[in-house]
């Protein structure tokens, strides 16, 4: 296993060395990954013909031709993806303001509760601010799951929005009942609205887990 | 390989190669290499560097498309599957190819007569 290890390296060495200061960008992620794949099969090919690792790596790696076309190529499209890393970087700037703006809602909402609570006014009342937590759970959601990590691709906005609204229903759903719970002092009437808007949000919510696709690098 | 064919005389033809093997079965860059040096009966070889560039080629073109296998082990393979479209190119080409090697033979070998008058 730990040679697999070091020609696994090795591979990949040549590899980031042969596209040295191309621009990233998911082909050439790509093309990497297929080239790594394809040339460890041509090695392990050679070895059973008999080659050390050492000859069968240099053996498969000149018996390639040149390169020097596809590297063009390559920085050809990651000049490309340099133009959209404005375009990227603008998203994330959104992302980045929604996180915080969804954040201060919610400790917004939650301190005026807490403010109210201690003022003695009506408990119905208290409930009120909760909407701000519904609004900033919203909003958190979306510009979590819009935002693109070292290790995730960016959600597309539809199903980021869409994941926004489930997580909103579901939250609304509580907040509902627990307004309509205090305001009537009746359980059954908490429950029924929470159950509404509780039942559309899983659905919203599970009609996304079956579709999903992996986003992961 | 006393005998070697020119780059030249191959270079029009690699992506009706690759349209071949692909349109008998998905495949992927190192087996479609293997493929290659075993259908020439180990008379030729395409180097790597062309047939990477003709995948880009070909998939930009929309004549095939690549998929990522689910292999568990080592890492996942990119595999090549051929498009309508490149199946259709498949059969020009073959067409094309055909009348093209009538015509060059009869340029390559014919006798020419000479029209006594």
């Amino acid at each position: 296993m730990k040679r697999n290890r070091s020609l696994d390296d090795k591979v990949r060495n040549y590899l980031n060395r042969l596209f040295a200061g191309v621009g990233e960008s998911q082909q050439l992620f790509d093309l990497k990954e297929e080239l790594t794949i394809n040339l460890k099969e041509k090695i392990r090919d050679y070895e059973k013909h008999g080659m050390g690792e050492e000859e069968a790596f240099k053996e498969a790696i000149s018996s390639m031709g040149d390169l020097s076309g596809l590297v063009d190529d390559m920085r050809e499209v990651g000049k490309d993806s340099a133009r959209e890393a404005v375009y990227t970087s603008m998203a994330e700037r959104i992302s980045t303001a929604g996180l915080i703006v969804g954040i201060l809602i919610i400790l917004f909402g939650i301190l005026t509760m807490a403010m109210l609570y201690f003022m003695e006014v009506p408990l119905v009342s208290v409930t009120g601010p909760g909407i701000f937590i519904v609004i900033g759970g919203a909003i958190l959601t979306y510009s979590f799951l819009a935002r693109e990590t070292k290790n995730k691709y960016a959600m597309n906005k539809i199903r980021a929005t869409l994941y926004a609204l489930a997580v909103g229903l579901i939250l609304f759903s509580l907040y509902t009942a627990t307004s309509s719970g205090v305001a009537t002092g009746e359980m059954f009437i908490a429950i029924s609205s929470f159950m509404v808007f509780f039942i559309a949000g899983v659905g919203v919510f599970l009609g996304l887990i079956f579709t999903g696709s992996n986003r992961n690098k | 390989m006393a005998n070697k064919i020119s780059t030249d005389l191959i270079r029009g033809h690699t992506d009706t190669i690759i349209l071949n093997i692909l349109r008998q079965g998905d495949s992927y860059g190192y087996q479609i290499f293997k493929t290659i040096i075993d259908l020439s009966n180990q008379q030729y070889e395409l180097k790597e560097a062309t047939l990477y560039t003709a995948f880009r080629r070909l998939e930009k073109e929309g004549l095939i498309v690549s998929y990522w296998g689910d292999e568990t082990q080592g890492g996942r393979r990119k595999y090549y599957r051929i498009a309508e479209d490149g199946l259709a190119r498949y059969e020009q080409n073959k067409k094309d190819w055909e009348f093209a090697k009538s015509v060059l033979n009869k340029l390559i070998k014919g006798g020419v007569e000479k029209d006594e008058a």
